[in-house]
């Protein structure tokens, strides 16, 4: 069944008759060179065909990452990542989106993530540990906002872990939102289900303020760049681990003490640099490190390459036979000598780490969160 | 094509912790998350494809507590048409032949040319209600389909027998088949939608508006009766390899080498 | 009980259901009859004296493919004359299709997917599971007679030994069913891989979670020499033909060795590996019941443990 794009309304909304099809867009999106998706072009198809039809599975706007790169090109104040979220928001409305998609959207609205895990083990990660749950009625210095992915992940759950050992070292005084805390919306959002993103802010909005959560520290840079950005009711500060860590070193309540001896590099999330200016802190806290040497990647801070774990694309499938830019990336830190590949969000570890394995270079390099080199030196 | 889907509302147990509650003939239900069984999920599906086919409309019937509005209204938003929920204290322990006399009385005053339902609900999975409602309705019926094709005034079955093999069959209008998971891919129901669905009634019938006695319901009604919950004997079970991925590994690969499959 | 049969085979489950009812029988001094419907059947009637006191063999041509709605009204007017007290009848396909009706029709209490029935005080009680297999139920009757279903594989199958009779009894259907016809069976399509020849199949579940993890227990699957099967949400889900899954409406297998990977062993998986030589399991869920089937258990992240097993594989091999 085809869906049919109301092109007229979205040209007038997002002003897509200022576009001069001057291609900036495209030659900037990192998906153009291995997907079908062309950015330049769909604008072109929305400007000219005033009832624009869609086959259902709309492949190429499902590989969009949302890294935003398109947007921030747009010589003429155009949005084209909002046109594209739009559109795909009308796929939803149709019900006709691929599985994983349709299965990460129903577990979000059933348990408050999408993994299809039950809510009750979503603060499993922390058995054993002193972690105490924000009630609202302490002093604390900030709540933690572990994230979904973190939390169930039996990868990612060593991140909590790390995080926690690193606040406790600095005698921070923070609480977690425990079983609770439910999907920040952030992806949700990007992949159009504006619905449920309405139900998941109004929710978490209420439930930070139960709990006295007037400074919000997230692990993911997804977390942060929705509760910082698009979460407007909410008037408490937010913040990424980074920033936390660096001015905890800074201040000299964390210190860190193991030599290292690594040669790092580091990759910026989407998430985190390109759209939210975060470039500086991780690296200062790369260089409070003792024994890391930083070298960068060409395309680094806003020239990132992205990872292609954003906007959706954890639960889209794979087209056959494209090139992972995740790949590319690894290749790259591998040819610049480095052994460990730092970065900061937990979409990118994931895509990061998979693409070193099938890159085959598992003992050439290793992939690690930020906060994991940091506990590794307390 | 006027169709029924008769749909109910489980819990989501496949990765939460079951226990048994302190009547000992019920799960503790206050932790879990409700969802549409699976199957009655595919079966909503195939309507759906069916009436956008052929037109007609899709009246969804259910037997539960008000509480099951919440699935009944999500279906309503993947765009079928009206929604009878059958809900009486009397209802309550009802076993699977009464549940199909329950939803045959409902489905005596309505009108339809083919009759739905999935064929296995993951709670308390009996298989039973669906065959035993085409009995009480005089239709002829086919359990686990996994696929169908309308014909004039007839519809081919194909059934899921054991071992991959298939049956194919040809039965009269109206008819209810029970179907089997797998035959589509469910459609996704926004909340934008849900919200729409919300002003939607939902026809709520009681024990005496279905003409039903009191003692023709629930445990009074029924004949067969679950007596007892309880945690399955562990018994001998597997040996646990323990230690981390890589210790368990080489412990494996040494079984594997003793098993010579390796 | 019925015997259950299709395309020139008695099915596992007559002599499961044989097994158990002749211990009920002769517990209580009963006999067990088989009720056999068919077409040129007679020689499973030869076959199934040796397993029950009598064999009642109701031939008619109307009666060569199992049809649900003819196999209702025969047994309906043999159970309407011999009135037994128990009436067992597998819990498959095509039982699901005919004791529910069936039971309706005689208005017989009927419980269905039974791992066991017993007798308490010569009142029979049923054993099934419920909510996916974790928990199990005790059902009772409010009276004799009944219908019970049971499941393939549930009851480990006997010797057949008795010296029954064969008893004839003339088909009560005066013509065919106008309203539901049988056209043809189909067949499973082989496809290049036939898993149930295979010595080592790599099994995956739904704990894989998506398509692109499945390279993941490929390249297991290669590095032992053998083959990828799965279960059923896999190939509900598309990411393996449905010729490659092992379980009740799949295949049976019996390799040397499987290996169980984020399946959670429902029952109806189970019913097509149990007769695995050695089955390992790998799965986060302690309370997994793969794991009461399985030889030996890993608690844990495939994610991890397959990689690793991978690794260690290939390095055992050389390559």
């Amino acid at each position: 069944m085809e869906v049919h794009v109301a092109s007229q309304e979205l040209t007038r909304e997002h002003h897509v008759l200022r576009c001069i099809q001057c291609g900036r867009c495209t030659s900037g999106c990192p998906v153009s060179t291995n997907s079908s998706l062309n950015v330049r072009r769909l604008l072109n198809e929305i400007l000219l065909q005033p009832d624009l039809i869609l086959s259902p599975e709309a492949t190429e706007l499902w590989q969009c990452t949302t890294c935003m790169t398109c947007t921030q090109r747009c010589p003429k104040g155009i949005k084209p990542l909002d046109v594209i979220i739009e559109i795909r928001g009308q796929l939803i409305e149709s019900g006709r989106i691929q599985p994983g998609l349709r299965d990460a959207l129903e577990s979000t609205f059933l348990h408050g993530n999408p993994w299809g895990k039950p809510r009750e083990k979503r603060s499993d990660w922390a058995a054993g540990l002193d972690v105490k749950e924000a009630s609202g009625a302490e002093d604390l210095d900030l709540v933690y906002y572990v994230g979904c992915t973190i939390a169930y992940d039996p990868r990612l759950q060593k991140l909590a872990q790390d995080m926690v050992k690193a606040l406790d070292a600095a005698g921070i005084k923070y609480g977690i939102l425990g079983n609770e805390e439910s999907c920040c919306g952030n992806e949700v959002r990007r992949i159009g289900e504006l619905g449920l993103f309405e139900e998941l802010t109004e929710n978490n909005v209420k439930l930070f303020r139960e709990r006295g959560a007037g400074r919000l520290m997230t692990t993911s840079p997804h977390c942060y760049n929705v509760f910082k950005n698009e979460y407007t009711d909410f008037t408490g500060e937010v913040m990424h681990y980074s920033q936390v860590i660096r001015d905890l070193l800074a201040a000299g309540k964390l210190k860190l003490s193991k030599e290292l001896g690594w040669k790092v590099t580091y990759h910026d999330p989407c998430f985190l640099g390109k759209q939210n200016g975060i470039f500086d802190e991780p690296r200062e806290v790369l260089g409070f490190i003792p024994g890391v040497e930083l070298v960068e990647f060409d395309r680094c801070r806003e020239r990132s390459l992205c990872c292609e774990g954003g906007g959706g694309r954890m639960w889209t499938e794979d087209v056959a036979g494209q090139e992972r830019l995740a790949e590319i990336r690894v290749r790259d830190a591998v040819g610049m000598g480095a052994e460990v590949l730092v970065t900061a969000c937990p979409f990118c570890l994931l895509t990061l780490e998979d693409a070193v394995k099938t890159t085959g270079d598992e003992e050439k390099i290793r992939v690690m969160d930020l906060i994991e080199v940091v506990a590794a030196a307390l | 094509m006027d169709i029924i889907v008769c749909v109910k509302q489980v819990p989501v147990t496949a990765e939460a912790e079951v226990m048994v509650d302190s009547s000992g003939r019920d799960i503790k239900k206050d932790r879990l998350v409700f969802d549409v069984n699976e199957a009655d999920n595919y079966a909503v599906e195939e309507a759906l494809q069916l009436t956008e086919k052929f037109g007609g409309t899709i009246t969804l019937v259910n037997l539960g507590p008000e509480s099951a509005d919440k699935t009944l209204r999500s279906l309503l938003a993947k765009g079928t048409h009206e929604a009878v929920r059958l809900t009486d204290e009397h209802f309550d322990e009802s076993d699977a032949y009464v549940t199909a006399r329950i939803l045959a009385a409902a489905l005596k005053s309505l009108s339809y040319d083919l009759v739905l339902t999935g064929c296995y609900s993951s709670d308390l999975g009996y298989s039973q209600v669906g065959a035993a409602l085409a009995e009480l309705l005089g239709i002829p019926h086919a359990t686990m389909v996994i696929g169908l094709e309308v014909l004039d005034g007839k519809i081919k079955v194909e059934r899921e027998l054991e071992g991959g093999t298939h049956e194919r069959l040809e039965i009269d209008l109206p008819a209810l088949l029970t179907i089997q998971t797998g035959i589509n891919e469910p459609r996704y129901a926004s909340i934008l939608g849900l919200r729409k669905a919300m002003k939607k009634p939902i026809k709520v019938l009681t024990l005496t508006d279905l003409g039903l006695a009191e003692g023709e319901v629930g445990r009074d009604g029924s004949k067969v009766f679950l007596d007892t919950l309880s945690v399955p004997p562990k018994g001998e079970g597997a040996q646990i390899l323990e230690g981390g991925p890589d210790e368990v590994s080489q412990k494996l690969v040494d079984i594997f080498r003793e098993k010579g499959v390796v | 009980m019925l015997a259950e049969h299709r395309m020139g085979e008695l099915r596992d489950v007559t002599r499961e259901m044989l097994t158990r009812g002749r211990q009920l029988a002769e517990e209580t001094g009963a006999q067990l009859v088989t009720g056999l419907l068919g077409h040129q059947v007679e020689q499973f009637a030869e076959d199934l004296k040796k397993w029950a006191h009598q064999v009642v063999l109701i031939e008619d041509e109307k009666l060569a493919n199992f049809n649900a709605d003819a196999y209702q009204r025969v047994l309906a007017s043999l159970l309407g004359d011999r009135t037994p007290d128990v009436t067992l009848i597998g819990h498959t396909s095509y039982g699901m299709d005919l004791a529910p009706a069936l039971a309706v029709e005689m208005d017989l209490p009927l419980v269905t997917d039974c791992l066991d029935l017993r007798l308490e005080d010569g009142k029979p009680i049923a054993l099934r599971q419920v909510y996916n297999g974790k928990l199990n139920a005790e059902m009772s009757f409010a009276g004799t007679p009944c219908l019970v279903m049971m499941r393939q594989g549930a009851i480990a199958v006997g010797t057949g030994d008795l010296d029954g009779q064969v008893a004839r009894m003339d088909s009560p259907l005066t013509e065919e069913i106008a309203y539901r016809k049988f056209l043809e069976y189909v067949e499973a399509a082989v496809g290049d891989v036939d898993i149930t020849q295979a010595d080592v199949l790599i099994s995956v579940g739904r704990g894989i979670r998506e398509e692109k993890n499945m390279p993941l227990v490929e390249d297991l699957a290669q590095a032992m020499g053998g083959v990828l099967s799965c279960s059923r949400p896999v190939t509900d889900s598309g990411w393996l033909p449905s010729d490659r899954q092992v379980g009740q409406s799949g295949r049976t297998v019996k390799p040397k060795l499987y290996v169980a990977v984020g399946i959670s062993g429902a029952f109806q998986h189970l019913a097509g590996m149990t007769g695995s030589e050695t089955i390992v399991a790998v799965n986060k869920d302690p309370n997994a019941p793969i794991f009461s089937v399985a030889d030996y258990g890993i608690v844990g992240d495939l994610f991890q443990v397959i990689p690793a097993l991978t690794e260690r594989i290939k390095e055992t091999r050389g390559s």
